[in-house]
């Protein structure tokens, strides 16, 4: 028997996991414009793990523990294949013996080697069912969990992760996770082999099994070192590949670019030293390979060499059977892949902690905005809509030197009406439409809606009650449709036709390919800013909200087509409170009412045309506004 | 942006064998660059397999002539044997490794730097009709294949089918009336290794579309978090996502049930065969038609003929799928280069006028996008280009950049027609500015020096200088070398828009193309992007895609493009006394600025 397959055998656990981490190297991720933070960062990084791995343990240990019957069941299936498997050798000794050499009858031996085939053949299906299947199970609940927690997590955490680091714990980190769990019951097998192929061997020739094993723990400690210096030469062309990966990307995406400065060459140059690195990576990761390998191979050799010449000598001498050299010979090579697996169980187990820790770190975020324990329903007849912020200080980054993004705002809003808030950029607009939903908690002060404080509210009541467009808009991969019902997936077309023409969109959204039913997204139609924005607006419509904030909702919208637009917003205006963001005077003067803010203090407020006779600080807004818009030409 | 890894993976047409012999014959011609390292690679393999069937036979001289007829010369030659066989084994081995790497890395080298220099090459028709992410997937996915088939996948191929023939060579020449019957065995392990081949390709498929729908249920779930919060989605989003979830599971449990099948076969097999070669053996030693010691080898010579028909079963989707990649990458190599430099391309002089002779333009297989369009513009005019989006003004701008060549009439610079002169001179005269600055990832004085790279620091200071930029970029951490980060979120859309001025500053084109943004940025920006703009104009001849009214009003004559047609031509003001498309377009400017203006 030959060792030679042995030693690629358990490189990768299952091929389906290499196409998994190619994902993870091409994947662009989509990251907040800043970075805010309220001490919601995850302290661990890919590269090192913040705090003792005891916590990655014991998520493995209390996962693990979810599984037990599967996990018992794979380490019998382990048990009863290494019984098989071990019998082999022995029964072709002894009919080598036996039946060969002494002319006794073979059929007894050849039919119990065909038994024992068989019974190991059948718990090696078993066994390698079980440990995937747990491990998977495990894995498929864990990243679940993952899913469902960091949905209810809040937007100063989702501010200070960017999605990708987020993605890598509910990917990468799973997958080695998974890639231990499945090795366990493995291992326990592979250790059983080890543990009774020893001890047969000793019993049979205890000088022989001494000098024949003595190489062979040597392939464990290589195995260990091996996989310690192949992972990192690995990562390190996965690494490389992705640095490749992201030239192609950027020039694909910029070929605009590329191509109006003809800078073909130097795009082509940085293509040539990436492709150099990887090519050099790829080499040193093949020398590693090159180095440990065939040391890996030699080792069994002199193991089986040993027992040709001591084992053959003592044949000669009469103190041992051609069998038993025989069987010693398949025995040494049985040792091998288990021994070279025992080795890796090492390296995963450190990997799968560290994984651990990252994840749990996630699991163990709580989110910092819950339900009230006794919520108080909002009134569901009168006036609805009615806002108001009492003294509320906000600020990002508390305890930071800085004035505070809110400082003591109040202000009300009627039933009904619609305010423009105008102001520079970091004045607190946006701030203001973010505290209403509660996606941030007000440091101070109180806001209520239709008399109830949020805090008091149910989140679900309070987010459907409050609708914000943002000005970063984001669509699901889905159709024009799904993502217009987005708030309620059972409204029928009439009511997704009506939201899309309250929000100007409905004349496109006909002119595509396949109308309302157009696919959008990352593998879909591609549309417009603008296009994107009067989306999200019809999204909001649909929605239905008592109040409804437009947080600078057109500023994608081509100025020539805005106005068709804003006729609908009127409209739309006319039957709720609205806060609207704008930077246009047009659009502005659609409100009731004005709000001029400065640095978190409200410093004006009146209709347009008030603030425009009465505040020179409107004024400078609204004509540096302007100047955005046109270029002061006009 | 999001996953790429879904294109060009699942479209894993297998190809056909006529298909395949294209391809490899194809890879053997590139590779003869490197043919002596190739053979040398190919010989150490053989070596090697050589080498892993002798333990076998050298068991066997020991026990037949030294154990069993009480010679220890015998004996001892077969164990010096062994040594030597170890060491040339070894050897052989960490060189055939070696070797491999060696001509399969730089190969994919090569086809890395080949096929992206055919990308860059290829005309902006290209680029809009293929997808961003297919394109990328070919340097990523399919090359990584092709990687994946070097580190490791290669070697064990070829290895386990050298292998696979020595060892039946070898065992039919030890006794074929018993290799006869353990190779009854063999239809059962090679049917179920086909099936095996077969199922697991279809499940490996399955799950790595599984894997893809998962992850970009999980990418969509965070990037799109705050969506689903503000419309309390939550819980929704969480049991879709469940369900995707619990598909991949399904996926990945079918697969492993294939797996689950076939390799006790395999293992059954081996112990079957063994039985028969101890059995029926046993019986011909017994008859004195065999040795003892051919037993043996036989024995220990059967586990390496089905392990390689396991280890080629499971390759073989490796193979296979680096194969398609292969395909496809020399599919990309084939694209003719639409817009290429003809014979005897010349140089032109940018200060010249502008002929637009009854130019028409459509894309491949698709409808006129202009037509009949006629247009001068004298050097250092400035021309605005208006009109609805998609009505084919950006186009027009693009083919006097040469993205495109028309399909119908000319358009000359000069004299010279934009199809003689040499790309690279074009370029050089000709800049198209794009306003959304699109960033590379590196410095800010990088990401300028894309115009020029060969630019000097001081050059790149004054282009910033000449815009009246200078200072802003100065103030940033790092000055001009300040990284731009994760496509230049440290930079405002403004800044991006700076930038992008500066690279046409640095290229100093005699024509300049300026295509404007549509989204508007901070107002104290806006007004600092605006005169870097005007001061850029100065003294070229231009070309704005305009969006706003304020630029189409700076210009010396507006044109206006609407149904791929010149529709309207002169200036602002004749134009919106004419009272005509343009007029009307001005006044729902106008109106939309609001008339506090």
């Amino acid at each position: 028997m030959t060792h030679w397959t042995r030693i690629w055998l358990d490189e990768p656990v299952c091929a389906c996991e290499v196409g998994a981490r190619k994902g993870a190297v091409t994947l662009t991720m989509m990251t907040p414009g800043a970075r805010q933070d309220k001490g919601d960062r995850l302290r661990s990084s890919a590269d090192g793990v913040h705090g003792s791995s005891r916590r990655g343990w014991s998520l493995i240990a209390t996962t693990a523990r979810e599984e037990w019957v599967g996990i018992a069941l794979g380490m019998l299936a382990g048990l009863l294949y290494t019984a098989g498997r071990v019998a082999v050798p022995l029964l072709i000794q002894l009919g080598l013996d036996r039946g060969v050499q002494e002319g006794g009858p073979l059929l007894p031996w050849s039919l119990a080697i065909v038994g024992a085939g068989l019974f190991s053949a059948t718990f090696l299906g078993f066994r390698r069912y079980l440990a995937f299947r747990n491990a998977r199970i495990i894995e498929a609940r864990l990243r679940d969990r993952i899913f469902a927690h960091v949905q209810r997590l809040h937007f100063s955490f989702h501010d200070a992760n960017a999605t990708g680091e987020l993605m890598s714990r509910g990917n990468t980190d799973l997958q080695h996770f998974q890639n231990f769990v499945t090795l366990v019951p493995l291992t326990f097998g592979n250790f059983l082999i080890v543990v009774t192929v020893t001890i047969i061997m000793l019993i049979l020739q205890p000088l022989l099994a001494l000098l024949a094993l003595a190489s062979l723990p040597l392939v464990n400690v290589l195995g260990r070192k091996f996989a310690q210096e192949l992972n990192p030469a690995i990562m390190r062309v996965q690494q490389e590949s992705a640095e490749l990966a992201t030239v192609v990307e950027e020039s694909v995406s910029g070929v605009r670019v590329v191509k109006g400065f003809g800078s073909e060459p130097v795009q082509a140059e940085k293509l040539a030293n990436e492709a150099d690195d990887v090519h050099d990576a790829a080499l040193a990761s093949s020398a590693i390979r090159a180095r440990y390998l065939p040391g890996m191979e030699l080792l069994p050799s002199i193991g089986l060499i040993t027992v040709l010449g001591y084992g053959g000598h003592l044949v000669l001498d009469g103190e041992m059977t051609v069998g038993e050299l025989v069987s010693f010979n398949i025995y040494v090579i049985m040792l091998i892949q288990p021994l070279r697996m025992l080795g890796m169980i090492v390296a995963n187990g450190q990997r799968a902690s560290a994984a651990g820790v990252r994840i749990a770190e996630v699991l163990e975020t709580a989110p910092a905005i819950t339900d009230p324990a006794t919520p108080t329903p909002l009134p569901r007849t009168g006036a609805l809509g009615r806002v108001e912020l009492r003294n509320v200080d906000f600020d990002y980054h508390p305890g930071a030197t800085g004035a505070g993004v809110l400082r003591g705002l109040s202000l009300t809003i009627e039933p009904g009406e619609s305010v423009a808030l105008v102001g520079p950029t970091g004045s607190g607009k946006s701030t203001i439409a973010r505290l209403l939903p509660r996606f941030y908690e007000a440091d101070g002060g109180s806001i209520m809606i239709d008399g109830v404080d949020i805090q008091k509210i149910q989140r679900r009541e309070l987010r459907k009650a409050v609708s914000i467009v943002f000005e970063e808009t984001f669509l699901f991969s889905s159709s024009i449709r799904d993502n217009i019902a987005f708030a309620d997936p059972e409204a029928d077309l009439d009511a997704v036709v009506g939201a899309a023409a309250l929000a100007g969109a409905d004349e496109f959204i006909r002119e595509l390919p396949e109308g309302y039913d157009t696919e959008i997204g990352e593998r879909g139609f591609s549309l417009s800013g603008g296009q994107r924005q009067r989306i999200a607006i019809a999204r909001a419509i649909l929605a239905d909200p008592r109040v409804l904030v437009l947080d600078d909702a057109t500023s994608a919208v081509d100025p020539t087509k805005e106005h068709e637009i804003r006729d609908a917003l009127g409209e739309v205006m006319e039957r709720r409170t609205t806060i609207v963001i704008a930077h246009r005077p047009a659009t502005i003067a659609l409100a009731d009412r004005v709000v001029l803010l400065v640095e978190g203090c409200i410093v004006a407020s009146g209709t347009h045309e008030e603030l425009l006779a009465s505040s020179s600080r409107y004024r400078e807004v609204l004509a540096a506004d302007r100047d955005a818009e046109d270029g002061g030409a006009v | 942006m999001g996953w790429s890894m879904t294109h060009g993976t699942t479209d894993d047409a297998r190809l056909g064998v006529a298909g395949t012999g294209a391809v490899l014959r194809r890879t053997f011609g590139y590779a003869r660059a490197y043919r002596r390292a190739g053979v040398a690679a190919v010989g150490l393999l053989v070596l090697w397999t050589l080498t892993l069937l002798g333990g076998p036979l050298l068991v066997r001289h020991g026990i037949d002539e030294g154990i069993v007829k009480g010679d220890s010369g015998q004996l001892n030659l077969a164990i010096v044997m062994y040594v030597v066989l170890a060491f040339v084994s070894y050897a052989s081995f960490r060189f055939a490794i070696l070797q491999l790497a060696k001509v399969g890395e730089a190969f994919l080298r090569d086809m890395r730097t080949r096929v992206f220099d055919k990308l860059l090459h290829q005309s902006m028709a290209f680029f809009d009709r293929e997808k961003a992410g297919v394109l990328v997937s070919r340097m990523t996915s399919d090359v990584d294949s092709l990687q994946e088939l070097i580190q490791f996948g290669l070697i064990m191929f070829t290895s386990a089918a050298l292998l696979l023939a020595g060892t039946t060579i070898l065992l039919f020449l030890l006794s074929w009336k018993l290799m006869l019957l353990c190779l009854v065995a063999m239809p059962m392990v090679a049917a179920a290794s086909f099936k095996f081949q077969r199922d697991s390709n279809e499940a490996y498929l399955l799950v790595r579309d599984r894997i893809a729908d998962t992850l970009s249920g999980l990418q969509e779930g965070l990037s799109g978090v705050r969506v689903v919060q503000a419309f309390a989605r939550e819980h929704v989003e969480s049991a879709r996502f469940s369900q995707a979830n619990h598909d991949l599971y399904r996926t990945h449990m079918a697969a492993v049930r294939i797996q689950c099948w076939y390799l006790p076969i395999v293992e059954f097999a081996g112990a079957a065969t063994t039985a028969v070669a101890l059995g029926v053996g046993g019986w011909m030693v017994s008859e004195d038609a065999m040795t003892i010691g051919t037993i043996v080898a036989f024995i220990l010579l059967l586990s390496s003929l089905f392990e390689p028909v396991q280890q080629l079963s499971q390759l073989f989707n490796m193979v296979q799928s680096a194969t398609a990649s292969l395909n496809k990458l020399y599919t990309l190599l084939d694209e003719p280069v639409l817009v290429a430099d003809r014979p005897n391309a010349v140089v032109a002089d940018g200060r010249s006028p502008i002929t637009i002779e009854g130019v028409g333009f459509s894309y491949v297989g698709g409808g006129p996008v202009l037509s009949d369009v006629d247009l001068q513009i004298a050097a250092g005019e400035r021309v605005a280009f208006v009109g609805p989006t998609g009505a084919g003004k950006s186009t027009l701008a693009k083919l006097i950049a040469r993205f495109y060549d028309p399909t119908a009439g000319s358009i000359r610079l000069g004299d010279t027609d934009l199809r003689d002169i040499s790309v690279r001179a074009l370029r050089s005269e000709i800049v198209v500015v794009p306003q959304e600055g699109y960033l590379f990832s590196g410095s800010v004085a990088e990401n300028i020096r894309v115009a020029r790279p060969e630019a000097s620091e001081a050059e790149v200071r004054d282009a910033l200088d000449r815009i009246g930029v200078l200072e802003r970029f100065e103030t940033l951490p790092a000055g001009l070398d300040t990284e731009v980060e994760e496509r230049g979120s440290r930079l405002s859309a403004g800044e991006k828009q700076l930038v992008s001025l500066a690279r046409a500053a640095l290229a100093d084109p005699s024509v300049l193309i300026l295509d404007e943004a549509t989204s508007s940025v901070d107002p104290g920006t806006e007004a600092i992007v605006e005169t870097a703009m005007e001061t850029l104009m100065q003294g070229r001849t231009v070309i704005a895609i305009a969006h706003r009214l304020s630029t189409s009003q700076r210009c010396d004559r507006v044109a206006v493009v609407a149904d791929g047609r010149l529709a309207e031509l002169g200036t602002h003001d004749d134009l919106v006394a004419a009272g005509g498309q343009y007029a009307s377009l001005y006044a729902a400017w106008v109106s939309g600025l609001g008339e506090h203006a």
